[in-house]
């Protein structure tokens, strides 16, 4: 079974590595990265605060996007081409299908992650900043989060087109950078059932901005090693959930 | 088939055109008149949620395009919305500390409006309570520009009392107080701040501080004394054992180095051998 998922997921893994999207995604991470540099130079003050901040967020702008495309695609070309019943007449199941679609997807992200991870270091370094830990902290957390954008495109990919998959995983990135809002938007509703809606939404949608500790990397703020704990929990639990459910989506489809 | 020619002329034809256009254009506007520049920056809150999990980014930006701007010093109406242009910046990320130390500049040294930056700078230590930077810089612009010393002090006070306030803070504490007419509480501050100096700089600052207060307070004294023995008997006193006996005074006293001050019976004039004209008022 782990070498059917395995041989799923390198599969995936390479089919995403050849594609010129992928590297030009990967490219424009590296140069917006390197392109903060430059920003910096506008500031006044802590200049390394603005190379981090803005480094940062393009790595993180440009792997979620790498997750999106990708994610949204993978599941639905198999079956636009219909490579799909090649891979399920073999002995492979569609519960493995899925698993090993998802692992060869984060294998994806991983090495885009490192990639800009490195040549970030590096710019770090050349520009006095010294080795932070807090920083590698950083690239975990937006990997936990990119895999939940992987598991949640794929989730919308595993019944739907590309473009309503996309406008789906893009709603819910967004609305995940917003969860704290509902708290507050909470306190303002009367009516009972949109107060209860509100709360349910407020469990149920991904709260991605768990991930996002870019204010405590670049501001050199404490990091409370619970709520880090506590997030990659949830990403796990977020995953798993989401995985399970399109394993079910994926079982029941009918590929004639 | 349209011919080569004619299509790289039409090319070069409507570049020409599209330039001219744009200088046209260009040259009927101001891009700095419209005053209503700011309207459209939302709240901190608002960019908050705007920003989806950028609003470092965002505030980077915003602090960026903050300095570019108020350094266009020809734009006569750039100070309108200097206070929420900050405001919006801290609120975004409350713990970016520059923001908060060049937006109380600009306010304090171009706008020239110590209120806006006492009010900023009230808001940068409110969010980030164990900064005595912010404080430090509200003390010396009320101490610098306001000449309000209680303020000033009130800024230091709440600066030294912060965990890592370098010791130079109590030491404008003290002056502070001192500049602010509590001598015997300045003095106080500065004998503490002696007494527990860690190297010979501050040890001498203090010094020079207590040796003044000290002085001032005690030929306050004598000049009163001696004044009263010159209405009594119309001279001078010979010396100022003189005022001893007729229990004038209870003691001499002598300066804070142990000397006794300079009296001089011709002209009835007492002094200190160290009065230091930077310390006065």
């Amino acid at each position: 079974m782990k070498m059917k998922i395995k041989a799923i997921a390198v599969n995936t893994f390479k089919e995403s590595a050849r594609n010129k999207m992928f590297y030009l995604l990967v490219f424009f991470g590296i140069f917006f990265a390197l392109s903060s540099k430059l920003i910096s130079f506008l500031t006044l003050g802590d200049a390394m605060k603005v190379l981090k901040d803005t480094g940062l967020a393009a790595i993180n702008f440009f792997c979620i996007v790498i997750a999106i495309f990708t994610g949204i695609n993978l599941i639905y070309k198999e079956i636009e081409k219909k490579t799909v019943f090649n891979i399920l007449s073999k002995p492979v199941s569609r519960d493995q299908f899925i698993i090993g679609k998802f692992l060869g997807l984060a294998l994806t992200m991983l090495t885009a992650l490192a990639a800009m991870a490195v040549i970030f270091f590096l710019l770090v370094l050349a520009s006095g900043g010294g080795f932070d830990l807090k920083i590698i902290l950083y690239f975990f957390m937006l990997f936990l989060e990119l895999l939940v954008i992987v598991a949640i495109s794929l989730f919308f990919s595993s019944f739907t087109t590309p473009i309503l998959s996309f406008i789906f995983t893009v709603s819910l990135y967004l609305i995940g950078h917003i969860m704290w809002t509902f708290n507050e938007f909470k306190m303002i509703l009367r009516d009972p059932f949109w107060k209860y809606l509100t709360q349910g939404l407020y469990y149920l949608l991904p709260n991605l901005d768990k991930f996002n500790i870019k204010n405590e990397v670049v501001l050199n703020t404490a990091l409370n090693p619970w709520t880090i704990l506590f997030s990659v929990l949830y990403a796990l639990a977020y995953i798993l959930a989401l995985l399970a459910v399109t394993i079910l989506i994926f079982r029941k489809r009918d590929f004639q | 088939m349209i011919p080569g020619r004619l299509l790289a002329a039409v090319f070069l034809a409507g570049l020409l055109l599209a330039a001219g256009m744009q200088n046209r254009y260009d040259s009927n506007l101001d891009y700095f008149a419209d005053r209503g520049t700011f309207v459209s920056l939302p709240s901190g809150k608002a960019l908050k949620v705007l920003s989806f999990g950028y609003s470092n980014l965002a505030a980077d930006l915003l602090f960026i395009w903050s300095i570019q701007f108020y350094s266009t010093t020809y734009l006569t109406n750039r100070f309108d919305f200097l206070e929420r242009v900050y405001d919006t910046i801290t609120d975004i990320t409350p713990q970016y500390k520059e923001p908060y130390i060049i937006g109380s500049l600009i306010m304090v040294y171009e706008a020239r409006d110590i209120p806006m930056a006492l009010r900023l700078l009230d808001k940068g230590s409110r969010l980030n309570p164990d900064e005595w930077f912010f404080d430090h810089d509200a003390g010396y612009y009320c101490y610098k520009f306001l000449k309000d010393f209680a303020k000033a002090e009130f800024y230091y006070n709440r600066a030294a009392a912060k965990p890592d306030a370098p010791p130079f803070i109590k030491r404008l504490n003290a002056h502070m107080v001192y500049l602010g007419d509590d001598p015997t509480m300045a003095y106080q501050m500065w004998l503490e701040i002696f007494n527990n100096a860690r190297d010979t700089l501050e040890k001498d600052g203090a010094f020079n501080h207590l040796y003044q207060i000290k002085a001032e307070n005690d030929l306050a004294l004598l000049k009163e004394r001696i004044g009263i023995f010159r209405r009594q008997f119309r001279r001078w006193p010979a010396t100022l054992n003189e005022l001893l006996s007729l229990r004038l005074l209870a003691a001499l006293p002598t300066d804070f180095a142990g000397n006794e001050y300079i009296y001089n019976p011709e002209q009835g004039t007492i002094t200190a051998e160290r009065v230091f004209k930077w310390k006065q008022r």
